[in-house]
């Protein structure tokens, strides 16, 4: 292909866009709806997976174990739980350790535990479980279930379980609105090429007479859509990562709490997003665009 | 140059355009088609153009049977094939200039070929001076030779015309005949349906009447021929 060519396709294309000012603004809307949702959803799923996983690594399960069980019986039951699927680690805690970390975690005030020693520990024998992946929680827990011995066990399910729910309705309604709007926009981008098409019936007309491929004659209307997509999609980025920066400082303004939990940082999110968005935007007026040329174009 | 053996074109609702066309036209010929509306001429120039397939029959133009060439092919040609109209199909928004060059543009030719070839075609038909002018600028006549220098300008062997003269005045038009009558002595083959009895007459060349479908006289040199 010559430079001459190229640049022809680029001027065409960019006519027939700004001779229909108008569609090709609905175009871009359409295209930035699309993309904006797919954005919001993206940055949404992305810091609630984030959150899972940062509790993933502090919450596991621990197990307490009744009586007085003999070594031979402490290794026996580690090695039963370590067997579990999905199971990482396991880690035996002595009522004397749970005693020590117990101290610790109250710092200055570790007096009140003043006068408990090995002989009058009321601290339980128990296992600290680490997963793999937390919705694997369920499985792991009827497991343990079934090991002898056990006497109580305990585990961040409500809160998990909560997150992966919120993460789930998230991903399915997000990809649903995007679909639709995804059609939307296509259904528009065509309309807009069909009216360009037709602007340019003589000269498409006139072209086919002297010679030119129907590649020459298509390319132009492409290059069309795929502006549409670029602009469409590089818009709602631009505008959202100041978005994302300003609703992520309020969050950790306005609720100092969740400072215990990390969101994603603005350019991990839009390191991935915009590729994504760019090749998402293409598309879609790669789509509107060729659809619309095989039902208006007989070339 | 152009072969139809056997050529007939039956439309979808069954009216005939042609039927049993065997026409043969040699290089550098000089060719009328003539004949009354609904004889077959445009059909034929259509069937030409590749713009109809025939229903049966083969159409070789340039050694190259044109009925057996696949849509990806038709562009190849149509290069071969200089096409004028009667409404001039010219583009109202680009100049008289850039619609020349425009049809050397869409078969990719280059810039440089472009700036030697426009200015030269239009200097022979007489537009050397009205480059910059729009459609819209230029007379009838006008008009036409630029549709003219376009159909000629990436030199094609063969010029088809449709009723080239229908919308000029018999002066304009003559000198259209005159520029056709020269492109012709440059060797290339013109075919030209036409109405226009009185050019018939005065250029004195080859004659195919047509008459519903059917060739009803072909005369190597004469004039418009009324029982047609």
């Amino acid at each position: 292909m010559r430079p001459s060519t190229i640049k022809y396709y680029l001027k065409e294309g960019l006519s027939g866009l700004r001779k229909n000012l108008l569609m090709t603004m609905a175009s871009i809307i359409a295209v930035m709806a699309c993309i904006s949702i797919m954005s919001f959803s993206y940055c949404v799923a992305s810091n609630l997976h984030h959150i899972l996983q940062q509790m993933e690594d502090s919450i596991g399960i621990s197990v307490f174990i009744g009586g007085t069980p003999t070594s031979e019986e402490i290794e026996e039951m580690k090695t039963q739980i370590s067997k579990i699927d999905h199971v990482l680690e396991v880690r035996y805690i002595s009522p004397g350790d749970a005693l020590e970390e117990l101290k610790a975690d109250w710092g200055a005030e570790e007096d009140i535990f003043e006068g408990l020693d090995e002989t009058n520990n009321p601290l339980s024998h128990s296992f600290q479980i680490t997963l793999d992946e937390i919705e694997s929680q369920d499985s792991v827990l009827q497991a343990l279930k079934g090991i002898d011995g056990i006497d109580n066990i305990r585990h961040g399910q409500t809160e998990t379980e909560l997150i992966m729910k919120a993460n789930k309705v998230f991903n399915i309604a997000g990809f649903l609105v995007m679909l639709i709007l995804g059609v939307i926009s296509v259904m528009i981008i065509m309309n807009t090429i069909r009216i360009s098409v037709v602007n340019r019936r003589v000269e498409i007309n006139i072209m086919k007479y002297v010679g030119a491929t129907d590649w020459f004659i298509r390319w132009p209307f492409i290059i069309e859509g795929v502006i549409i997509g670029v602009v469409g999609a590089l818009l709602p980025l631009i505008i959202g990562i100041p978005i994302y920066a300003k609703i992520i400082s309020a969050l950790y303004n306005y609720f100092p709490v969740i400072k215990i939990i990390q969101f994603r940082l603005v350019g991990d999110i839009f390191i991935v997003l915009f590729p994504v968005a760019l090749a998402f935007g293409i598309l879609l007026g790669t789509i509107g665009s060729v659809t619309s040329i095989r039902k208006h174009l007989r070339v | 140059m152009i072969w139809l053996n056997n050529v007939t074109k039956t439309y979808p609702n069954g009216s005939r355009g042609v039927e049993n066309l065997n026409l043969h036209i040699e290089k550098g010929d000089f060719v009328f088609i003539v004949g009354s509306s609904g004889s077959g001429k445009s059909t034929l120039i259509k069937l030409l153009l590749k713009e109809l397939e025939p229903t049966t029959g083969d159409i070789i133009i340039n050694r190259v049977k044109t009925n057996e060439l696949s849509s990806n092919q038709i562009p190849y040609l149509r290069r071969n094939l200089g096409v004028v109209f009667q409404d001039f199909r010219l583009l109202p928004n680009k100049t008289v200039y850039e619609n020349v060059a425009f049809a050397m543009r869409v078969i990719e030719a280059p810039n440089r070929i472009i700036r030697r070839n426009v200015p030269a075609v239009l200097a022979l038909v007489g537009l050397g001076k009205k480059g910059r002018s729009y459609p819209n600028q230029l007379s009838g006549g006008e008009q036409q030779r630029t549709a003219l220098a376009r159909a000629i300008v990436n030199n094609p062997p063969i010029l088809i015309c449709d009723e080239p003269t229908g919308n000029l005045d018999p002066e304009t038009a003559w000198g259209i005949m005159q520029l056709l009558d020269d492109i012709n002595k440059r060797g290339t083959t013109i075919v030209m349906a036409t109405h226009a009895r009185d050019i018939v007459d005065d250029m004195q060349k080859r004659v195919v009447t047509l008459k519903q479908g059917n060739i009803a006289r072909d005369i190597k040199k004469g004039g418009y021929c009324d029982e047609a």
